[in-house]
């Protein structure tokens, strides 16, 4: 195996995206407060958006937004820390289970179910982060798997508490309803705030401290250690923050479907959704999960209304192509190609070959 | 007791059956560090094919064998040369993205040209078994678990003792310090992703004979188990997918008779975990694979 990314910076060899990224970042105050207005010009603008649009578009919308959370959340341990989470769904599920059990069997209202469905997400991650985190790459990517798989099994189970495999419903109208359903707009409003604090919490946590720490446990998880950075605390930090999104998510997605099942919510799809968006987008910077997030949902919405049974066809061979020839995501390839002055797809293909 | 000893022989034959589909793709995980996430979508190809064999020439499922075997090699073959190779040395998620694209496109063929109906082989001998005492076993499992005792021995045989195998270890192991040795590792990649698409074919087929399959859900459950198995096995050992397989069945099957609803699913899962945690070199694997960083 080659040398670490680490020991070819200090030879001045090469110098991986990252650090380049970290450079750029540093070099440009200025771009902090730009990112700022941006998030807040389009809030405002989605907000405006809202005015106008059909209800149905709204709920197209909504979805658009929500995998925006998802895909902020994977990037967190999976682009910044460099942790190949393919389990994130399990908090997903988690989060629309803790709501509907609370919100069904104990009536409480959506108010105290969300945090507690947040609460949840932390505890878990912090529960499976502190033995995973230990593992590497691969065996990293099954063990979340494992475990998103197993807690779909022990939902299935509970069929006292949570219905098990014949579903669970939350109560939305008359006198049963703990909080009245929020209906297309009350949930496209709850998904964009979700998306625009997921992109705030991603934003100022890359521009941190803790973020360096990140990228630095990604680069070279010993180096970090030696320059005293706790690896252990940073990873399951990042682990537990995406973790508590993707619950929110969750939580959130579980009051708008009213009715599902624990094969829905705990869809392994959903994992592969997000790490999709974030590697096609571009990892470890946060546009590239927006980018990837907003142009991967339209597209697959897109093909799922116009190409009817051959869409996940179509889907599947963009996959192949775009991880083929732009295999360091879209948002990056055009920041490199806009600094070099360069653009050339056979470089990327070139990076990665035999 | 005479309960758990038709499970337990249960689990035993879909333990063989389930080790001869991830022993491709423990292969290619061991070699190449590719997670072939295609490996159910090629193994479900494989099946469609001996079952239009057996629909159009009558031909008997072990007899397509050999033809199925060759032109999931030579699909495999092409797929790493032309495609998998252009990303081999990148992050894992993106060869993990690839084959999963690869897969989808692969499954959503088949169901376009066949539709999701469940379909099996029909062969004469699919209803009689064989009694030993209380317990029954049917002879299409037990010729497909002897199949894939016969295929691992042969793989081990091929992987320790012939030239091909050599370099296909060698590779595996060093690819720096084996290119320097001659070896064209771009020709072993695509030679050693042919032999798991082989493989994936073949227990395809050996699966559409003793049971059903479909394109939307059997690849799925296919790769998640090889999945599984090559952890629990580990890796570098062309032994520890049929001692991974044969755990795995025999658990579920005995599991199944314990326990209700689907906890021994849940149960599967907690093992493989803790297998990662406290033995991540798998039960027979090389400690040298797990130990590998992948950046």
């Amino acid at each position: 195996m080659s040398a670490s990314p680490l020991a070819l910076i200090l030879e001045g060899r090469k110098r991986p995206g990252r650090e380049l990224l970290a450079e750029w970042v540093r070099t440009r105050r200025l771009s902090n407060s730009w990112a700022a207005i941006a998030l807040v010009v389009g809030f405002a603008a989605m907000l405006g958006v809202q005015q106008v649009i059909e209800p149905g578009t709204m709920r197209l919308l909504s979805a658009v937004f929500m995998f925006v959370a998802l895909a902020q959340a994977w990037n967190l341990i999976g682009g910044f820390t460099g942790y190949a989470s393919f389990g994130q769904v399990a908090f997903f599920g988690l989060g629309a289970y803790i709501t509907a059990v609370l919100m069904n069997n104990s009536h409480l209202t959506f108010w105290l179910a969300m945090p507690a469905a947040i609460a949840g997400g932390v505890l878990f991650a912090v529960l499976i982060g502190l033995p995973l985190l230990r593992l590497r790459g691969h065996y990293f990517a099954i063990a979340t798997l494992g475990a998103a798989e197993g807690s779909r099994e022990v939902i299935n189970n509970m069929t006292p508490v949570t219905g098990g495999g014949l579903g669970i419903t939350i109560p939305t109208f008359g006198d049963q309803a703990p909080t009245p359903y929020f209906g297309k707009p009350g949930f496209y409003l709850a998904f964009l705030i979700l998306a625009a604090l997921s992109v705030a919490v991603s934003a100022l946590l890359a521009r941190s401290r803790f973020g360096y720490a990140m990228v630095a446990v990604h680069e070279d998880e010993a180096a970090a250690g030696a320059v005293g950075i706790n690896t252990t605390s940073v990873k399951v930090i990042a682990f537990a923050v995406s973790g508590a999104i993707v619950a929110c998510a969750g939580s959130i997605y579980a009051f708008q479907q009213i009715e599902f099942y624990p094969s829905d919510v705990f869809d392994p799809s959903f994992t592969v959704l997000m790490v999709i968006m974030v590697v096609i987008g571009g990892s470890g910077s946060i546009l590239g999960p927006l980018v990837g997030a907003v142009g991967l949902e339209l597209l697959s919405q897109f093909l799922r209304i116009n190409l009817g049974s051959y869409n996940q066809l179509i889907f599947g061979a963009i996959i192949v192509v775009v991880v083929v020839f732009f295999p360091q995501g879209v948002v990056n390839f055009f920041r490199d190609a806009w600094r070099l002055r360069r653009i050339s797809l056979l470089d990327n293909i070139r990076r990665y070959r035999l | 007791m005479s309960q758990l000893l038709q499970a337990a022989a249960y689990g035993v034959v879909q333990g063989g059956l389930l080790g001869l589909v991830a022993v491709g793709f423990s292969l290619v995980w061991g070699v190449m560090n590719v997670i072939n996430l295609s490996h159910g979508a090629l193994a479900v190809t494989g099946a469609y094919l001996a079952w239009l064999l057996n629909l159009h020439f009558g031909l008997d499922p072990f007899l397509a064998l050999p033809v199925v075997a060759i032109a999931l090699f030579l699909f495999g073959y092409a797929l790493q040369r032309g495609l998998i190779n252009l990303v081999i040395n990148a992050p894992i998620f993106l060869t993990l993205l690839l084959t999963f694209g690869l897969g989808l496109v692969i499954l959503n063929s088949l169901q376009l040209l066949f539709n999701a109906d469940d379909r099996t082989i029909e062969t004469s001998y699919a209803s009689q078994s064989l009694a030993l005492g209380t317990v029954n076993v049917p002879y299409g499992r037990l010729a497909a678990c002897g199949l894939a005792l016969a295929i691992t021995v042969g793989l081990a045989a091929v992987m320790t003792r012939t030239r091909l195998g050599h370099s296909i270890s060698a590779t595996g192991m060093d690819r720096g310090a084996a290119r320097l040795m001659g070896i064209r590792a771009r020709h072993v990649y695509a030679i050693t992703f042919g032999i798991s698409a082989a493989l994936a074919g073949v227990a395809g087929t050996m699966i559409a004979t003793v049971g059903s399959f479909n394109p939307t859900t059997t690849p799925g459950q296919l790769t998640l188990d090889a999945f599984v198995i090559s952890v629990l096995g580990g890796l570098g050992n062309m032994y520890g997918a049929l001692v991974g397989g044969l755990v795995l069945g025999i658990a579920e099957s005995v599991g199944g008779l314990v326990l209700t609803g689907t906890w021994v699913n849940a149960i599967a899962m907690a093992v493989l975990i803790l297998t990662l945690i406290v033995r991540p070199s798998g039960l027979i694997g090389k400690a040298q694979y797990s130990g590998r960083v992948e950046v």
